[in-house]
């Protein structure tokens, strides 16, 4: 009489073997359907046990355009789980993936469908959606989703070639970083949450000037003239992305301080979508009101420009959103720790936890304003979501002990 | 939610104190880390950490290719700035500036040579011979 229910309809045969135990036994981690048959002759119980990788990964998709591997963002998404993110062990050193114990991460440059000189050939940039392979994309994270290991190619970003693949297991959390995350309507599907980093076309050119100034081949103008002859495919292909995201960090130019263009003090919008399951936005407050903050005055001295912070309801590509902006930048600790105690439904799981996750990084980029700031709380979102969908899917196994 | 804070002591060096992981800093390192926005010069602590030939390779290749592939860049679109040619030749250069950018951080952030845990499962490659200034 004991069924417990089935929570995912998956093609049983893949993923899952049949074994008959002389012993019963329960394991009950979430992969395992155990079935019992009480036989109506004898009083001899006969247990199947059907082991399937029901598939407890919740996948992330991050749009980004600054590349793979290197993203802070990465780094302190995968410390918020805890443990550091690392390449893989032993295999192609030029691999752009990541793995941590709770987290692995890979670069959807893996996905080119060309290579650097078929792209040169068919005139494609990197950005074009002709350039990748969804569909191969589509059913790798599919699969991983679902419990089952793949091998997955390398794309070389030094010899610009698709190099032997590499094995990947399903982790408790799959990120998959990219350009083209949110491009393809099926891999959106698979998507439990999804962010996209929104550089202005300023911060970008300064950014960018920042890493590039150094090298020998470059200048003002190269570098200029290189964002310049992507923005055509950029606006095309990537920004669209924008609108299915759950969560956009928006990174521009700061408002406090007249003709900055250097790019170091920032203003961050988090614009975090309402209505989306296991994700409760950040708030300032008072939920669902306007706030305009500035938290620099008798209890708090902060330096020259300042910290200034809004909060409120907007629309976003027809969605109902939440903003939460920042515009300025710490210098010390306790400015840091007093905005902490100031936000509401941030996900932490004690006082202090995102200050201290931002120390952690402190020479990581952005540690002293919104982009940080942000990204360690979308981390810790996504933490929540993580443990929210697995408290939901071992509500099933639970339900066939009773009986 | 916001008001059960006020009342808790506000010392930020309170809560941290006993930390003992040895992660958090010093106030004098805080200030200093958070004050930081541009990294660290260009040779000291990159070349300190490169320990393997095969990173010196890389690192020198990916330098002579933005040096080649702007020069590329700026030939194909002086013949035509609109054309497909020219958006490629900047992508590439593009790619491989982020490339460049990606070695120089593993290298400077993790204060590790990229190729460590690959040349200890392969100590006899060429890529792993130490690579001597």
């Amino acid at each position: 009489m004991a069924v417990s229910t089935v929570h995912t309809v998956q093609s049983l045969s893949s993923t899952c073997s049949i074994s008959n135990p002389t012993k019963s036994h329960l394991g009950f981690n979430q992969k395992q359907l155990v079935f019992f048959k009480k036989t109506t002759t004898t009083t001899r119980r006969a247990t199947t046990v059907i082991t399937c990788s029901a598939g407890d990964t919740v996948v992330i998709g991050l749009a980004a355009d600054s590349g793979c591997g290197k993203s802070t963002f990465m780094r302190r998404l995968t410390s918020v789980f805890g443990g550091a993110a690392e390449p893989p062990k032993g295999g192609n050193p030029d691999s752009n993936t990541l793995i941590s114990d709770t987290t692995t991460v890979i670069c959807l440059d893996d996905y080119h469908s060309l290579d650097r000189t078929g792209r040169k050939e068919k005139g494609v940039t990197a950005l074009d959606p002709r350039a990748n392979n969804f569909d191969l994309m589509y059913e790798q994270v599919k699969a991983i989703k679902s419990g089952v290991a793949v091998e997955k190619p390398i794309y070389n970003h030094v010899t610009g070639l698709i190099d032997p693949p590499e094995l990947i297991k399903p982790p408790k959390i799959f990120v998959i970083e990219g350009l083209h995350p949110m491009y393809d309507a099926r891999v959106r599907e698979l998507l439990d949450f999804s962010i996209y980093l929104d550089i202005s076309n300023e911060v970008k050119f300064a950014w960018k000037i920042q890493r590039d100034m150094a090298e020998r081949g470059h200048s003002l103008e190269s570098i200029k003239a290189s964002i310049e002859a992507r923005k055509p495919d950029f606006d095309a292909y990537i920004d669209p992305q924008k609108q299915y995201a759950d969560a956009v960090i928006e990174v521009l130019p700061t408002e406090l301080i007249p003709d900055d263009n250097e790019g170091k003090v920032l203003r961050v919008r988090l614009i975090m979508k309402e209505g989306v399951k296991y994700f409760n936005p950040v708030y300032l407050f008072d939920e669902g009101s306007t706030i305009s903050w500035i938290p620099c005055g008798r209890k708090l001295t902060c330096s020259y420009p300042g910290i200034k912070f809004s909060y409120g309801p907007e629309t976003y590509f027809g969605h109902e959103v939440s903003v939460l902006e920042m515009d300025g930048q710490f210098d010390r600790l306790d400015e840091l720790i007093y905005i902490e105690s100031h936000l509401s439904s941030i996900s932490t799981k004690f006082y202090g936890e995102v200050t201290q996750q931002m120390l952690k990084h402190a020479d990581f980029p952005g540690s002293n304003n919104g982009t940080g700031l942000f990204q360690t709380i979308v981390g810790l979102k996504i933490r929540d979501l993580y443990e929210q969908i697995v408290a939901s899917k071992s509500g099933a196994p639970l339900e066939a002990t009773k009986t | 939610m916001a008001s059960s804070f006020t009342t808790l002591n506000l010392n930020p060096y309170s809560s941290f104190g006993s930390a003992s992981n040895g992660e958090i800093n010093t106030k004098k390192k805080i200030e200093i880390k958070m004050n930081m926005i541009s990294p660290p010069s260009k040779n000291g602590t990159r070349f300190k950490a490169m320990k393997f030939k095969g990173t010196r390779m890389r690192e020198k290749q990916l330098t002579e290719m933005i040096e080649q592939k702007v020069v590329e860049a700026n030939q194909v679109c002086g013949e035509d700035e609109t054309s497909d040619e020219c958006k490629v030749a900047w992508d590439e250069v593009e790619e491989v500036s982020q490339a460049k950018a990606d070695l120089r951080l593993k290298l400077e952030k993790l204060q590790q040579d990229p190729l460590e845990s690959f040349c200890q499962e392969n100590p006899e490659t060429d890529e792993c011979r130490i690579y001597d200034d």
